[in-house]
């Protein structure tokens, strides 16, 4: 048992000059003032480790002792730096660390010389005092470093944690060891701390160094979120610049860096997280031109666009583990994700634009046309009124048609401003509590000019109050705009039916027709701007193909909505649904609106229809 | 032909006026087209009518020729219609009132009109020359009493 003992111990203190050589070596490839700090620490440690096994325990040289306590010292001193590298200490806990450290040095020095002698517990003090600062020095950046991490990608976070980890194990051994006398001297107890001191430096030097078997385990975790969130940053992210944010700050995450950037093919940077462009453009640059110079530190893969070749970049920080090939391949799929995200959000908003012009035209349009119409108008009045002269039957005939069809023209113009209103968000709703059958009664009214000797528009109405809470004119529009849709498509004529009902808090209001009705698979173009169904029976009718869909919109935004049943050579029903007084109140803070209190009235804004 | 509500009319307007000559109204219009069709409703109809082209011309009429109402249209060469409005707010604190007639019906600019203080905003095409002449004693009528209630 006392041969393992001994054995293990050599194999421990071997471990640690592995794990100094090793270090030593990787911190010679890398290099940068952190990882110095924290390759010192551990060759030191290593050196300390190796310097215990040297010579005969029982009798120790006085000088090996002391150079094994202040290497000791500093080892610990070391990470403490290293700490102090990216979250610096503040000027006096900087000067008491110094302080501790001059006083240990100072103690350790009397050990071997004045006290090496002394009583058993004077040497138990004087190991503790040494072990006890060294426990200070690691301790505080174990803690930190365990606090930081919860806030970092979760690759850095493991490392981190790694680290804190194998440090916190040697500080608890020592502890044990120096704390736990005669009863830890056993060899039983050496095997047990010797072995957990085997585990602990594979953990130590893989927060060092991570091996990409441990870089792919740490990313699981990442990779598993992104696979969850991809969709939600590829296809819906509401504009090309946020994708690339959001594109970005995953990159950063998947590969545990601390900054990411994506450029453009002219190399315009259209995302930077947790990194200024001028900084990472320099950083390129360095890349560039010593693509050996700082390996690993930032990594760039190209981004296939349309337009050239962009690229996505991720930048180390201080606890990024290496960017390996693993990395790099990772980094190159994910690219390929994120450029077709990117290209379909240019298709998008390109789309978006083209929507937006058209809009522009229909608002430009439309009031362009209302100067001619006004004048039309005017001129045919006065004619009509017989202020340009007496006009004989058939020239006060010509200015009524006229005089109608400007009135036409005039809610044409009308229907085209308020759907680009509704399109740019400009659309306001006057929202009062109203009864359903006296705006049905009125839009009946509205519509009688149209109604001939083929046609009968029979008006159907509860005997009940139905209280809606609706912008009257806009509903009265509804419903005029069902009956004239019912008497256009009817040109055999046929009873025409407005049925106004409430039931289940929804107000209803269906127009009935006898008409051409429309096939199934035309029913969906009914409800899109400018959709008209164009069959033979209907070519020569004319619309602008907005009625249906200003219908649907505006019902929408008062919390309803159309529906239509239909059948080919039968007829139609189109209903208006609509949320009842008590239930509109319920809802009026839905989905589709946002209402504000004013004046005894309220209004509803619409928003931008996105485009998807 | 009897002598009916024409002539009445016009005696309606001359009385209106309170100063025994016909009740002068001021078109600030760009569009001479509308301006002329409106000129011959309102002169037929017994106003006398002065045509500004630029708000320039109408604040200049209204110093020289002061008017008894204002229709003033609110795309305007030199300025905006509601500029205007604040202007006449600013230089002619007791002005007659001011009808607004726009190609433009937005919400918005109901408002802003009516909080500057005109008596109507109107979208042209919706009216015709006879509409407006007939509602221009009311209008004249309610710019007198809101002129007194301000005083």
């Amino acid at each position: 048992m006392t041969q393992a003992a001994a054995l293990l111990q050599n194999l421990a203190a071997a471990g640690f000059v592995a794990l100094g050589v090793a270090i030593a070596y990787r911190w010679y490839r890398e290099r940068g003032r952190a990882q110095a700090m924290l390759a010192l620490a551990l060759i030191t440690l290593a050196v300390v480790a190796a310097l215990g096994r040297v010579g005969d325990p029982q009798h120790p040289l006085a000088v090996l002792s002391l150079v094994e306590i202040v290497g000791f010292l500093l080892s610990g001193y070391f990470v403490l730096l290293f700490r102090n590298e990216f979250i610096p200490l503040g000027s006096f806990a900087f000067q008491a660390a110094n302080l501790l450290l001059a006083i240990s040095i100072v103690v350790g020095i009397l050990d071997v010389t004045a006290l090496a002698h002394a009583d058993p517990r004077v040497a138990t003090v004087i190991v503790l005092e040494i072990i006890g600062a060294w426990a200070i020095f690691t301790g505080e950046p174990i803690a930190r470093f365990w606090l930081a991490s919860r806030n970092l990608p979760a690759v850095q976070r493991a490392r981190m944690r790694f680290l804190s980890f194998g440090f916190a194990v040697l500080i608890a051994i020592l502890f044990i060891s120096v704390l736990g006398g005669s009863a830890l001297r056993s060899p039983t107890a050496i095997v047990v701390t010797e072995l957990v001191v085997l585990m602990v430096i594979p953990a130590i030097y893989v927060s060092f160094a991570p091996p990409a078997l441990l870089r792919r385990i740490w990313r699981m975790g990442e990779e598993d979120e992104l696979r969850a969130a991809i969709q939600d940053l590829l296809i819906f992210s509401p504009t090309r610049e946020v994708l690339a944010e959001r594109a970005a700050t995953w990159a950063m995450r998947l590969l545990g860096g601390n900054a990411a950037f994506i450029t453009d093919p002219d190399g315009k940077f259209i995302a930077n997280a947790g990194i200024d462009p001028a900084r990472a453009a320099h950083l390129m640059a360095e890349q560039r031109k010593n693509p050996l110079g700082a390996p690993d530190r930032v990594v760039a893969v190209p981004l296939p666009l349309t337009d050239g070749q962009g690229s996505l970049g991720v930048v180390a920080g201080p606890f990024s583990p290496v960017f390996g090939t693993e990395e790099i391949t990772q980094l190159r799929a994910y690219a390929s994700s994120v450029s077709a995200g990117l290209e379909r959000a240019r298709v998008t908003e390109r789309m978006a634009a083209i929507e937006s012009n058209k809009t522009q035209f229909l608002n430009l349009a439309s009031h362009e046309l209302r100067g001619p119409v006004t004048v039309i108008r005017g001129y045919v009045s006065m004619l009509e009124g017989g202020l340009l002269g007496h006009l004989n039957d058939r020239g006060r005939k010509a200015a009524a048609m006229m005089s109608a069809k400007a009135s036409e023209m005039n809610e044409l113009i009308d229907e085209m401003v308020e759907a680009a209103r509704l399109e740019d968000g400009g659309l306001t709703l006057k929202l009062v509590e109203s009864d359903l059958r006296d705006i049905a009664r009125s839009a009946t009214f509205s519509v009688a000019p149209l109604v001939d000797s083929r046609h009968q528009v029979d008006l159907d109405l509860p005997e009940r109050r139905v209280r809606v809470k609706v912008d009257p004119d806009r509903t009265k529009t509804i419903i005029a705009n069902l009956l004239s849709n019912a008497i256009k498509y009817s040109p055999n004529g046929g009873p025409i039916t407005c049925h106004v009902r409430a039931r289940a808090g929804i107000a209803r209001v269906a127009v009935s027709d006898h008409g051409l009705g429309i096939a199934p698979q035309n029913l969906h173009m009914l409800f899109t701007r400018f959709g008209r169904v164009i069959t033979p029976e209907t070519e020569h009718l004319k619309g602008t193909g907005l009625g249906l869909f200003l219908g649907r919109q505006l019902a929408r935004l008062q919390g309803g909505d159309i529906t239509v049943i239909s059948v080919p050579g039968k007829g139609s029903t189109f209903t208006l649904h609509l949320p009842s007084a008590s239930a509109a109140e319920a809802s009026a803070n839905g989905a589709t609106s946002s209402a504000h209190g004013a004046a005894g009235e309220e209004r509803v804004h619409t928003n931008r229809r996105s485009t998807d | 032909m009897p002598a009916g509500p024409l002539e009445a009319g016009i005696l309606a307007r001359w009385q209106l006026s309170g100063r025994g000559s016909p009740a002068h109204v001021l078109m600030i219009e760009d569009d001479a087209t509308i301006a002329d069709m409106y000129r011959v409703q309102l002169e037929h109809d017994g106003y006398r009518v002065t045509i500004a082209t630029t708000a320039e011309l109408g604040f200049t009429t209204m110093t020289a020729n002061p008017p008894d109402i204002v229709l003033l249209d609110l795309l305007l060469p030199d300025r905006s219609g509601f500029e205007v409005l604040a202007s006449l707010n600013e230089r002619f604190p007791s002005h007659p009132p001011v009808v607004i007639l726009s190609n433009y019906g937005e919400p918005a600019m109901i408002d802003r009109g009516r909080s500057l203080g005109a008596v109507e905003y109107l979208v042209k095409s919706r009216v015709t020359p006879a509409d407006i002449s007939g509602q221009i004693p009311t209008w004249i009528e309610l710019g007198r009493r809101g002129g007194q209630g301000e005083s």
